[in-house]
């Protein structure tokens, strides 16, 4: 039995250390390459509302945004939000039902809808759903729902004007109904002040 | 009654009419009159910024007017009888300056007639100044207490709230001002 490396033959371009290198580039490719199946589109959708203040009669901007963590394109994505009745809500801009072809792995698609609350109060922001292929060759769409803003008070159009509104025509308005009261009395006292004050400061010169 | 005695009764009620608090009933006019429009002013402050209802707040706003508009006048009254003397006393030297000028030529008239005509002027003088100042100043004071009670100390209460206890505090902190003796 052979034992050294002399009867292994690990000589010239054979070395140990060059059959190391060959084994470690060998299961290197079967780790990298060898699984053919590829794993199937998963979509997170979120839903966010990007006003600080929701408003009466004032457009709110609500963003969707989808991510695929799969390893395969989304396909034939369906985003629909069912939420906001046209009773309560007018769409200012975008659609509320969207689709959208293909969402390669590992990208995000996003898509921005303006809607106008017609009424004031607490109002509860739930979820939008997608359908969407997770494959080529998926029979079945998934569903999925979004993230929930959750509740949010739509505040009355008086109350934010009250508040924020600078009212600039109120104020001169104001101003102008205001100046009869101040000027006047005002200019009446002056003019007799300085009237008196131009005898004694006459005499003063003399 | 001797012509002397006429002429110092006629003094004497000139010099009562100066330190008497009474005002004439033409001044109890303009007093009330310029009061009620000032109290009226922030009327439409409350409806248009702070979006009181007209309508609907009509027996507040007139009330809390009606109460303004006796406070204010109480004010006007009692500081223009303090600003009264202190008029008198600046203008004494211009007026009978001026009454001076006025008779110079006049040589029927005698020291006396003089002194009672300068003793009129000052008085007329010195309420017509004390009357436009008194008015002019409460004004200013009442509208901006009412401005600064409305929009920085009170915003956070109620329209309602907020407009009884501006208007109403403004025109007692004036009233009380004027009570005062310097």
């Amino acid at each position: 039995m052979c034992i050294n490396k002399n009867c292994l033959n690990l000589t010239g371009p054979f070395t140990m250390d060059n059959w190391l290198k060959i084994c470690l580039v060998v299961v290197f490719a079967v780790a990298t390459t060898g699984n053919e199946e590829a794993s199937p589109a998963k979509l997170l959708f979120s839903k966010q509302i990007l006003n600080k203040y929701i408003v009466e009669g004032m457009d709110i901007v609500i963003k969707y945004s989808l991510f695929n963590v799969g390893g395969t394109a989304a396909l034939d994505v369906q985003v629909a939000d069912n939420t906001f009745g046209p009773q309560d809500f007018d769409v200012v801009g975008g659609q509320l039902k969207v689709t959208i072809d293909r969402i390669p792995p590992g990208s995000n698609a996003t898509h921005v809808v303006v809607i106008r609350p017609s009424k004031f109060g607490y109002f509860n922001f739930t979820a939008a759903e997608v359908t969407y292929l997770p494959s080529e060759d998926a029979a079945e769409a998934l569903v999925g729902l979004s993230s929930e803003p959750g509740q949010g008070a739509i505040v009355p159009f008086k109350e934010y004007d009250r508040k924020f509104s600078p009212h600039l025509l109120d104020w001169l308005s104001f101003a102008v109904m205001s100046m009869p009261s101040l000027v006047l009395p005002f200019a009446l006292w002056y003019s007799s002040k300085t009237k008196y004050e131009a005898i004694l400061t006459q005499k003063k010169d003399k | 009654m001797t012509q002397k005695q006429k002429a110092l009764s006629k003094e004497e009620e000139i010099l009562l009419q100066d330190f008497s608090r009474n005002v004439s009933t033409k001044s109890n006019a303009l007093f009330y009159g310029n009061a009620f429009i000032v109290s009226a002013i922030p009327i439409w402050l409350f409806w248009r910024i702070h979006f009181m209802d007209l309508l609907t707040s009509s027996p507040l706003f007139l009330i809390i007017t009606c109460l303004s508009t006796y406070l204010v006048s109480f004010a006007y009254k009692k500081t223009k009888f303090v600003l009264k003397h202190k008029v008198a006393v600046k203008r004494e030297d211009a007026i009978s300056r001026e009454i001076s000028k006025m008779i110079a030529e006049d040589k029927k008239m005698n020291k006396k007639e003089k002194d009672e005509r300068v003793l009129w002027k000052k008085n007329e003088v010195s309420d017509y100044e004390a009357t436009t100042f008194s008015i002019f100043y409460n004004n200013a004071v009442f509208l901006a207490v009412v401005i600064g009670l409305s929009f920085f100390i009170l915003k956070s209460f109620s329209p309602s709230f907020n407009y009884i206890l501006s208007v109403g505090l403004s025109s007692g902190l004036i009233a009380l001002l004027s009570t005062g003796t310097k």
